[in-house]
């Protein structure tokens, strides 16, 4: 237990207290008056206000959306890149050095890079597509909800790509030689050894980085913010941009922690959910 | 076929693997080549359609004028380092032992109490955000590196122990349950033998609180005023209220992106190292 | 929940004060009676920043410390991010500075700034224009002092216009739009705009605001109720509408004025609706396209005239001041005539002082400065309440749908109407 303690300590002084008033705050009715911040309790009227409230609704789909697609994109992408740079072929420094600096990049210039690379008029992205007659006109790729969402998850996949697959990279290196040895003793081809060592050994690192990018994929903010601003017309509007929208602009710090407790309760409920159906049984001896 | 052909493959998978890392490398570099350019060009061939590449427009003005107001990027530069380390180093030894613990040890509800702690990253930021302000500041620790790092260290702490969690649950007990009948105890058992092994882990969680903590922007925003300002801080700054000096920005970014690199590149023996063909050769 | 540990710090302070006056503070007391601390929250440069965080009047602030025995900190943060920050700071309850920066946050805020402005000296009162309190003033009260004249005005590029024949920039609405269509061609269009982003002065909404005060309607009644339901709120949209074949693609996904105002610093735009900031960085050889090519005029007027918005830039001291006083007295400093005149000589943000605004140097190195006085003339309420941010997400969404054509004006500006009678409703 001693083990464990310290770190449980850590934790509970430092979020405790915020985790416990966020919950509480949801709760109540928060104002900014008379030079001072005033709370009085209304039970679950915010909760209610929420539920009737479309914006909402449209905010939660495109989350659901949002977050779906980038677990499955990010989870089968690093591990395609895991797996080619688990090659003989990709073992060198510089493909794993290339791997970490999308991640290493301050997230306001990434957001701010993504913004001109991709914008309607001048951004480079249109100025290659043109160039190489992939397109006729420049394309205003953040301009309708459709295609305004699914650019903001292509840049989010983009920067959560590197950090899965170094996870499964490492995964990867754990998988002990004697196994595949074995599995070619036993006559298996790539594609069988892959699924019958690989992926079982692999389980577990899996099901860590489906867990993570599902609870990041729903807190996603600083690519919205610089993006979007949640536009055109609230497309773009995620659940935790929303949450932010609503506490720091609008001063409405009891709906606003409403907002944010309905992702925590989603994420909890989620994550709760592929722990229970991914998580490898045996704590311990797999040969 | 021999055991290295089917690493290796034939020269249909051969060329399927060069084709996957250069369109990996397309896809990683394509933006940070962006970057870098962008640092490298005047405003106005930005805004070209498409952006000029000409010669005459490439100058060095962007990083003079960033590295001009040094002041402001060192500092940022020097407190990113302070705060990361800090609450890497801290993360790394306060999460292996929780790690191996509720991996290995009869401790009661591990998984509930894993699970628990992971519940704690559940709550998006802007939630805790101001409870976490006011906590801070009655505490006059506002604006203050360390109390970022500690406060850092409770957002990588979490992610660490389930990141070693998972690698420790899949090491074959073999090796403990020899050392347990050689009488060796349970940290030293931990120190001496399970550690040493788990490079490749350690290493991925480190880089990833390591880089976690660099890019952490809405805290430090929150929790600093003029002193403690961390690197993302200072790059926001290009970007003003009506005009966004984007050649700048990108060089202050190409600065800061530069120590991560640095220590990649130092510590590039370790990762390749550590991520040598398994632990077990045979 | 945080009352209980305030009280526990409160007698904890209280300990620390007591055990603090037991000592000989006598002492000590007449070295410090004269130096004050003020503490003052601003923008980063280029955004409007007072001297000594920007680069003007450096010596002229240096003697007035002296002078005043005063140190003064700043704590400076980039635009975007400064409303994160007071709010914050003010949601905690107080806030750690004397001064502060504001931008249309004053009635929002108002319950931890004081009214200061009242007290301002009437000679510099009067060298101020009337309606630039309009947006600072709450109950009456006078919160704050706007420092920068800052207005949308037009601007547009003179060399696409005498291509297109046309000698004279356009006057009213129904020129706007001939204009705009005539000079969509060739890979450019007749306007760009940001319309990405819904929210505040600058955003979606408050262009809208821009077309209702030319049509001759108000956001709110007497009673602070929404009244823009009728003719006037939907010929403001329609006429944004009717733009949008002239308007370049690219607008409603450009989130901030940055991302339009480099289109048309490229060349490709006509005419934009901007900021008096923005001169400056379109004769800079370094960002700019067409140095020399550009020119700016008083909105076009549509059937009540034309009208604008206030940019709001203002200064205000905070309730949890200690030295009310000697704020104030840094406020006037920053509003002192030659101060004023250096920081729309060295910075390019336009004076405030008539005064100023009328000095033949000033004229001759911010030329369109004429053009904004002359806009400053017909109204530009920017219809700041305490729930402006609210008010102007809801409005920009709707008008942001009618731009992109998924509902009628009239249906787009109901239904702007019914949520903002919601907001104003809730807040009680």
């Amino acid at each position: 237990m001693f083990f464990v303690a310290p770190a449980m300590i850590v934790l509970a002084a430092i979020l405790g207290f915020p985790i416990v008033d966020s919950i509480l705050l949801a709760l109540q009715r928060v104002q900014l008056t008379g030079g001072a911040v005033s709370q009085s309790w209304v039970g679950l009227e915010n909760f209610q206000r929420l539920f009737a409230d479309p914006v909402f609704w449209k905010a939660a789909i495109n989350t659901a959306y949002f977050s779906v697609m980038e677990v499955i994109l990010v989870t089968l992408i690093s591990l395609g890149v895991a797996l080619l740079l688990n090659h003989p072929m990709g073992k060198s420094g510089f493909f794993r050095i290339l791997l970490i600096i999308p991640w290493a990049i301050a997230p306001v210039a990434n957001a701010v890079l993504w913004k001109w690379i991709l914008h309607a008029n001048y951004g480079v992205l249109n100025g290659i597509l043109k160039s190489l007659g992939i397109i006729d006109n420049y394309q205003v790729w953040l301009g309708s909800p459709f295609s305004a969402l699914n650019f903001l998850l292509i840049v989010d996949v983009w920067k959560s790509v590197p950090f899965v697959a170094l996870l499964m990279l490492a995964g990867l290196q754990r998988v002990p030689q004697s196994l595949y040895r074995a599995a070619y003793m036993d006559g298996a081809g790539p594609l069988q050894s892959f699924l019958h060592v690989t992926l079982p050994t692999m389980r577990g690192v899996l099901a860590i980085a489906v867990v993570l990018q599902t609870i990041w994929s729903l807190r996603v903010f600083d690519l919205v913010f610089v993006l979007t601003r949640g536009g055109p017309a609230d497309a773009t509007a995620l659940l935790n941009f929303l949450a932010y929208r609503v506490t720091f602009n609008f001063l409405d710090l009891g709906y606003g922690s409403a907002i944010a407790n309905v992702i925590f309760a989603v994420t909890f409920i989620l994550a709760g959910l592929y722990v229970w159906l991914l998580w490898p049984r045996q704590t311990g001896a797999s040969r | 076929m021999s055991f290295a052909r089917l690493q290796h493959g034939g020269p249909v998978r051969q060329t399927v693997v060069l084709a996957g890392l250069a369109v990996f490398v397309v896809w990683s570099a394509g933006p940070v080549l962006w970057l870098v350019l962008s640092s490298l060009l005047q405003q106005k061939a930005l805004i070209q359609q498409p952006p000029d590449l000409s010669p005459a427009n490439f100058t060095l003005t962007n990083f003079t004028t960033v590295v001009g107001a040094a002041a402001a990027l060192g500092r940022g530069i020097f407190n990113s380092l302070v705060v990361a380390l800090f609450s890497t180093a801290v993360a790394l030894a306060l999460g292996a032992p929780a790690a191996y613990a509720l991996a290995r040890l009869p401790v009661p509800r591990a998984n509930g109490i894993a699970f628990l702690i992971l519940a704690t990253q559940m709550l998006p930021g802007i939630a805790i955000a101001i409870p976490l302000f006011i906590l801070i500041s009655k505490l006059g620790l506002i604006d203050n590196v360390l109390s970022l790092g500690v406060v850092y260290l409770s957002f990588n702490l979490p992610i660490v122990i389930w990141i070693l969690r998972g690698f420790f649950t899949s090491i074959p007990v073999g090796l403990e349950k020899a050392a347990a009948v050689d009488g060796v105890g349970i940290f030293a058992t931990f120190w001496y033998i399970v550690l040493p092994i788990s490079i490749p882990p350690l290493t991925a969680a480190a880089v990833f609180a390591f880089v976690e903590a660099w890019n952490e922007f809405f805290f430090a925003l929150i929790l600093t005023r003029q002193h403690a300002q961390t690197v993302p801080l200072v790059i926001a700054q290009f970007a003003g209220q009506y005009q966004t000096v984007f050649g700048q920005m990108m060089a202050a970014a190409v600065i800061s992106v530069t120590p991560v690199i640095i220590l990649a590149i130092l510590f590039r023996n370790q990762i390749i190292r550590g991520f040598a063909d398994g632990m077990m050769k045979g | 929940m945080f009352n209980s540990l305030s009280r526990r710090n409160f007698l904890q302070a209280g300990a620390a004060v007591g055990a603090a006056t037991a000592m000989p503070g006598f002492l000590t007391r007449e070295a410090h009676a004269e130096a004050v601390a003020l503490n003052v929250f601003a923008p980063l440069p280029p955004d409007p920043a007072p001297p000594g965080a920007a680069k003007f009047s450096e010596e002229a602030f240096e003697k007035w410390k002296a002078a005043n025995a005063a140190t003064v900190e700043y704590e400076t943060l980039a635009w975007p991010q400064l409303h994160d920050r007071m709010a914050t700071a003010f949601a905690s309850g107080s806030s750690p500075w004397d001064i502060t920066y504001n931008c249309g946050w004053v009635p929002e805020f108002q319950s931890f700034l004081t009214p200061y402005a009242d007290k301002l000296p009437k000679a510099l009162v009067d060298d101020l224009p009337a309606s630039s309190f309009s947006t600072v003033t709450v109950d009456g009260k006078r919160y704050g002092t706007i420092f920068t004249l800052s207005l949308l005005t037009l601007f547009y590029n003179k060399e696409h216009l005498e291509l297109a024949g046309f000698k004279a920039p356009p006057k009213t609405w129904d020129e706007f739009k001939t204009y705009g269509k005539e000079l969509t061609r060739d890979g450019r269009h007749g306007l760009v705009l940001n319309y990405g982003d819904p929210a505040g002065i600058g955003g979606t909404a408050s262009y809208w605001m821009v077309f209702l005060q030319q049509a001759g309607g108000k956001m709110y009644g007497e009673d602070g109720l929404p009244i823009f339901k009728g003719e006037e709120g939907v010929a403001a949209l329609q006429m944004m509408v009717d733009m949008m074949p002239s308007t370049d693609p690219g607008s409603i996904s450009y989130a901030s004025i940055n991302d339009a105002t480099n289109v048309l610093l490229s060349g490709r735009a006509s005419m934009m609706m901007n900021w008096p900031f923005m001169w400056n960085a379109g004769n800079d050889p370094n960002q700019s396209q067409v140095v020399g090519k550009l020119a700016s005029a008083v909105l076009p007027a549509g059937p009540a005239g034309s009208a604008s918005i206030d940019g709001t830039d203002a200064w205000t001291i905070t309730k949890s001041s200690k030295n009310p006083e000697k704020a104030q007295q840094l406020i006037e400093f920053y509003l002192d005539a030659d101060v004023q005149k250096r920081q729309v000589l060295d910075t390019g943000w336009l004076p405030i002082r008539l005064s100023v605004l009328a000095d033949p140097e000033v004229q001759a190195k911010a030329p369109n400065a004429a053009v904004v006085l002359e806009q400053a003339k017909h109204p530009y309420d920017s219809f700041v309440t305490a729930d402006y941010n609210q008010v102007t997400v809801a409005v920009g969404t709707e008008v942001q749908k009618a731009l992109q054509g998924q509902k009628t004006a009239a249906q787009a500006i109901a239904d702007a109407h019914d949520a903002v009678t919601a907001i104003v409703k809730r807040r009680g």
